[in-house]
């Protein structure tokens, strides 16, 4: 960049195009854009930024994101505390959340088992959950990491990690969405949903 | 098979083409660099997604637009196959909002209109293709021939294409867990989940090759008994890659068992129970190397001419002959197994060989429905071959003539 360009402005394209999915031309375009803009767009979102990190913690019993310590929904007292579903990343609890056809607990991982990412079990939140397994009154894990690889891995090494505390261990069911042809569904899908079949 | 309509945009030096092609042999001339070639590699990369050239999807979009934000390059074909359906394939390659200095291209693949992934491309327009590169299966690395046969048999095996997937994922990860162990930052037991998944994906591929290479044999042996008139065996000899290091085995498995054994085909679980117990034999010394010793990585393919193995003896005639042989082997097994003809797709071969063998080639490419050759020069092909030949002139991303 020029030296016609002031420093905190590349400062902060700089900044942007770290962000994934922002290239350098997106970063340029939301930094003219902010530069053009009332000063209160570039301060509530100055705020935002700030108050992200320093109001949020992780919450020490599922290790979600939370404002408050335990979560909202480790200390929602309607909730069935019976039963854990496991999730890689905190945005999976969303999505759960979203069916609204699980009233239990969560417990995030933060991240999958993958070895060419230097990732491994101890880099997980899996100790934290198998002493909660142990000490709690869970009845059953539902263990909902991604169908990939990395998740399979995960989720075969969570099974033998919880084995010795006596819980139903299950695991996600990977099936037909909803709404389409058999004709139109693809391979990997079918083939998956084949291999899972249940008896009727 | 074959395809009616072939449509691209920005591809290569295409800004644009809308072509409709005709069945039995289409000759493209014209001078180098002008997109003959790059009209068979757009067909070739819509059946196996991938270019016979590259391995960069980027270099596939016209320079032209690769400073565009929203750069794309995108093949459509109407093909039809042997029953007379008709399928529109397409595949989309867009640059991200950077343009192509962006990392992430986008590749979406529409059936008929509607999106699916990249496997379910498999069987929609199968190819065999022959290119001067492919003296590399008789001279180059072992790498060449295992692409060669994960190539062949992901056009016809969604099985195989998923279980090769799976086993490049693995191996890359595995071979990370085990030099993390080699180095105390994890422990043996996370091996099994990995183990379990090279074995099962692995043994698979040791399966297809196996299977490939024996029905490959049968045919490309009578294809070079002909063309050598007689004076040639050809054998296709499979050396899986299972007893590569040997030292520290149990020494009670005999692996020639995966050999071209007619009598002996063995099956993708009995293979897996042998890459179990070798991999369980060899964990000790994978621990050591960091890194995986043993499977399909491993696998080597060798072409034989009267027991000789022409890689090492052979000369360059006799290779680029062999090489034909595979290929028109190559094109009956694809025959046999998808149950129509595979569009050919010669580039540039016919010039390199002799009168007799050019003459022989074209004689038995006949079979297919539709055959797409490059040449710089017609005047090779004899009048018979050119008289029920469409010919199109190509030039600067162009088709500026045709003759059908
Ligand atoms: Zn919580």
């Amino acid at each position: 960049m020029s030296k016609a360009v002031p420093q905190p402005v590349t400062q902060l394209i700089d900044a942007f195009s770290r962000l994934p999915g922002v290239g350098p031309k997106t970063a340029s375009r939301l930094t003219y854009y902010l530069l053009r803009a009332p000063d209160e767009v570039s301060q509530s979102l100055a705020d935002a930024l700030a108050d992200l990190k320093t109001h949020t913690r992780f919450c020490s019993v599922c290790h979600n994101i939370t404002e408050n310590d335990p979560c909202g929904i480790c200390s929602d007292s309607n909730r069935d505390t019976s039963q854990i579903v496991v999730v890689e990343e905190p945005l999976d609890v969303l999505a759960v959340e979203r069916t609204g056809a699980f009233n239990g607990l969560y417990h995030v991982l933060h991240g999958a088992i993958s070895p060419v990412e230097g990732v491994g079990p101890e880099d997980l939140k899996i100790r934290e959950l198998v002493q909660r397994v142990e000490n709690g009154n869970t009845l059953e894990v539902i263990i909902a990491t991604n169908p990939g690889m990395e998740g399979d891995a995960t989720a075969m090494y969570l099974q033998r990690q919880l084995a010795a505390a006596g819980v139903k261990i299950t695991r996600l069911a990977r099936g037909l969405p909803t709404g389409g042809d058999l004709e139109y569904v693809d391979s990997v899908t079918l083939m998956r949903a084949l291999q899972g079949r249940h008896e009727m | 098979m074959r395809i009616e309509h072939l449509s691209l945009h920005n591809f290569r030096n295409y800004a644009r083409l809308e072509a409709s092609l005709p069945s039995g042999p289409i000759l493209l001339y014209g001078a180098n660099a002008q997109g003959k070639t790059s009209l068979l590699e757009a067909i070739y990369y819509l059946a196996t997604s991938r270019s016979p050239y590259t391995t960069s999807d980027r270099q596939l979009i016209n320079w032209n637009v690769e400073r565009d934000m929203f750069a794309f390059t995108k093949i459509g074909a109407e093909v039809v196959s042997a029953n007379q359906v008709m399928n529109r394939v397409e595949v989309t390659l867009t640059a991200g909002t950077d343009g192509l200095n962006g990392a992430h291209l986008q590749k979406n693949i529409r059936i008929n209109g509607v999106a699916r992934r990249v496997m379910d491309l498999i069987g929609q327009i199968t190819v065999v293709m022959f290119l001067p590169q492919d003296l590399a299966l008789v001279e180059g690395p072992p790498a060449e021939r295992r692409r060669y046969m994960n190539i062949t048999l992901c056009q016809t095996d969604v099985v195989y294409c998923q279980a090769l997937n799976t086993f490049e994922k693995v191996l890359s990860q595995r071979n990370a867990l085990l030099k993390r162990i080699a180095e105390n930052e994890a422990s043996p037991d996370q091996l099994d989940y990995w183990d379990d998944q090279l074995i099962t994906s692995g043994a698979i591929l040791m399966a297809g090759r196996q299977r490939l290479l024996r029905e490959l044999e049968v045919k490309a042996r009578r294809v070079h008994h002909d063309v050598s008139g007689g004076d040639e065996d050809l054998e296709l000899q499979y050396r899986p890659g299972f007893a590569a290091t040997a030292s520290s085995s149990s020494g009670q498995l005999s692996f020639n068992v995966l050999g071209l054994d007619l009598n002996r085909q063995l099956n993708a679980d009995t293979i897996a129970e042998q890459f179990r117990d070798r991999l369980t034999g060899i964990q000790g010394e994978e621990i050591t190397r960091g890194m995986t010793l043993i499977g399909p990585q491993r696998d080597e393919l060798r072409l034989m001419v009267n027991g000789h193995d022409l890689g090492l003896y052979g000369s360059r005639g006799q290779a680029r002959t062999s090489v034909m042989s595979l290929k028109l082997a190559e094109l009956e097994w694809m025959h046999d197994t998808i149950g129509e003809w595979p569009i050919l797709l010669l580039d540039e071969v016919v010039a390199e060989l002799d009168a007799k063998r050019r003459a022989f080639l074209l004689e038995r490419i006949n079979n297919a429905n539709q055959v797409v050759l490059t040449t710089t020069e017609p005047d090779i092909f004899t009048p018979d071959f050119l008289a029920h030949t469409a010919r199109w002139h190509i030039h600067q991303g162009q088709i500026i003539s045709t003759s059908d």
